[in-house]
């Protein structure tokens, strides 16, 4: 009995992906000093208001939104918008494995991010935004001065990283799952890119800014940020990772 | 009798089901066309257009925004420098397409001042995207920027070749006003080779 009615729960999960209505948490700005700074930018940013998704985006809600914009399928996404690896883990181009459902998504492509927070009347956190609440732990809105903090933040894009648990405690703003087991997206990923980057040595140049350059880091020892930035800025919009996902955000109307 | 006219008809059929389906393949947009990307654009008329509506056509195409000073002259002069080397048919085949990174700033009266300015012929087209389109078009393009604190934008400057169907070409940094001679050359080689 207990088994049928596992099973059946599972499988109602699975057949009726209703866009369920994502959780998104109230997050009051602040002046807050970045890791990274840009040329002409020291690092001080202000936060404005804004709403984060309280989770990560999962696999049977991106499922849903497949489902309804069938163009971004696995086997029907156009070259431009994603590499070969996008959706590859799912059992078949339009589900998830049932295990995996409420597992953050990953293997998604900047575009197809972006199309899904733009079908929920979202956008995609720019990095400030992000990083502003994950400076968070359980307790406090800003425990980046926490050498222990820091060091278990040296785990984030593992299995033993700190959120990496699906019943992780969320953090002081009320969001779970920052420091999880996939990294996640950011709107303007593109703009974290060192002046110093030469990917595609033949042509290094186009991807230098004009007039002022690229990014350097006010606090060095925030080894977990500088990686994220480092993987971040490695990447090419269509660009999949086994270990990358997503959530949105709002702006306050 | 019959079955060679049964035959012939078949045939027939056959030879339109596959003109109509190679015309359906000819529309049938390619798969790393820029045009995949859907955007609403405004041009410097007030014209409301979709950013499928480039296609047809080669277009050059950049980004920039008008209230800068340095290097969004020199995107603009560098895409004059080019029409001015090529033949009149080429000039009258090509397009170009300045698409803006700031559109609370660039309205269609704005982008009109800049094609005024620069005496730009009915070629070009200064075009202000939604809002939150912009970042979908500068990623499917590869350009980048960033806006300033003091309201400017780094951005990379660059001429991006588009063929008829949209896939990227050639393209080139804008370093002053002349037009890299590559860049050129790949734009004359594409005209000549599409009538």
């Amino acid at each position: 009995m207990l088994t049928s009615t596992t099973l059946w729960f599972v499988l109602l999960a699975t057949s009726s992906p209703a866009t369920s209505q994502a959780t998104y948490m109230e997050i009051p700005g602040a002046a807050f000093r970045s890791t990274i700074r840009h040329e002409g930018n020291d690092g001080n940013r202000v936060v404005a208001d804004f709403a984060l998704m309280q989770r990560a985006v999962s696999n049977r809600e991106f499922q849903a939104f497949v489902q309804q914009h069938p163009h971004w399928r696995r086997d029907r996404v156009p070259a431009l918008f994603a590499d070969s690896g996008y959706l590859l883990h799912w059992r078949a181009a339009g589900a998830p494995e049932p295990l995996d459902a409420d597992r953050p998504v990953t293997r998604v492509s900047w575009f197809a991010v972006d199309a899904y927070c733009k079908a929920q009347q979202a956008r995609l956190p720019d990095w400030a935004e992000w990083e502003y609440v994950a400076a968070a732990d359980t307790q406090r809105h800003d425990a980046r001065h926490d050498p222990a903090w820091r060091k278990r933040l040296f785990a984030d894009g593992t299995a033993r990283a700190v959120d990496a648990a699906g019943d992780s405690p969320a953090n002081a703003y009320g969001v779970h799952g920052l420091h999880g087991a996939s990294w996640e997206w950011v709107g303007d990923f593109s703009t974290l890119l060192g002046d110093s980057d030469k990917r595609g040595a033949d042509d290094g140049d186009r991807l230098q800014f004009c007039g002022a350059t690229g990014l350097s880091f006010n606090n060095r020892d925030d080894y977990a940020a500088l990686k994220r930035v480092a993987l971040l800025s490695a990447m090419q919009p269509r660009s999949t990772l086994g270990n990358l996902g997503f959530r949105c955000a709002r702006s306050r109307p | 009798m019959r079955p060679a006219l049964g035959g012939r008809v078949l045939s027939v059929v056959a030879g339109l089901l596959s003109s109509m389906s190679s015309l359906a393949t000819a529309n049938e947009l390619p798969g790393d066309s820029v045009y995949q990307a859907a955007a609403a654009l405004t041009d410097q008329n007030g014209r409301s257009l979709a950013w499928q509506d480039l296609r047809g056509r080669p277009v050059v195409v950049s980004m920039f925004y008008s209230n800068c000073h340095l290097m969004c002259p020199l995107i603009i002069g560098s895409g004059k420098a080019l029409q001015s080397q090529l033949s009149a048919s080429d000039r009258d085949a090509l397009d170009l397409a300045v698409l803006s990174i700031d559109p609370a700033r660039d309205t269609p009266a704005a982008l009109r001042a800049v094609a005024e300015a620069h005496h730009l012929d009915p070629r070009w087209r200064l075009l202000r995207p939604l809002d939150a389109d912009v970042r979908t078009l500068a990623a499917v393009l590869d350009i980048r920027y960033r806006a300033q604190p003091d309201g400017t934008f780094n951005h990379t400057s660059t001429l991006i070749l588009l063929d008829r169907d949209g896939r990227i070409l050639a393209r080139s940094g804008v370093t002053d006003l002349q037009p890299d001679p590559e860049f050129v050359a790949e734009v004359k080689k594409y005209l000549a080779a599409s009538p």
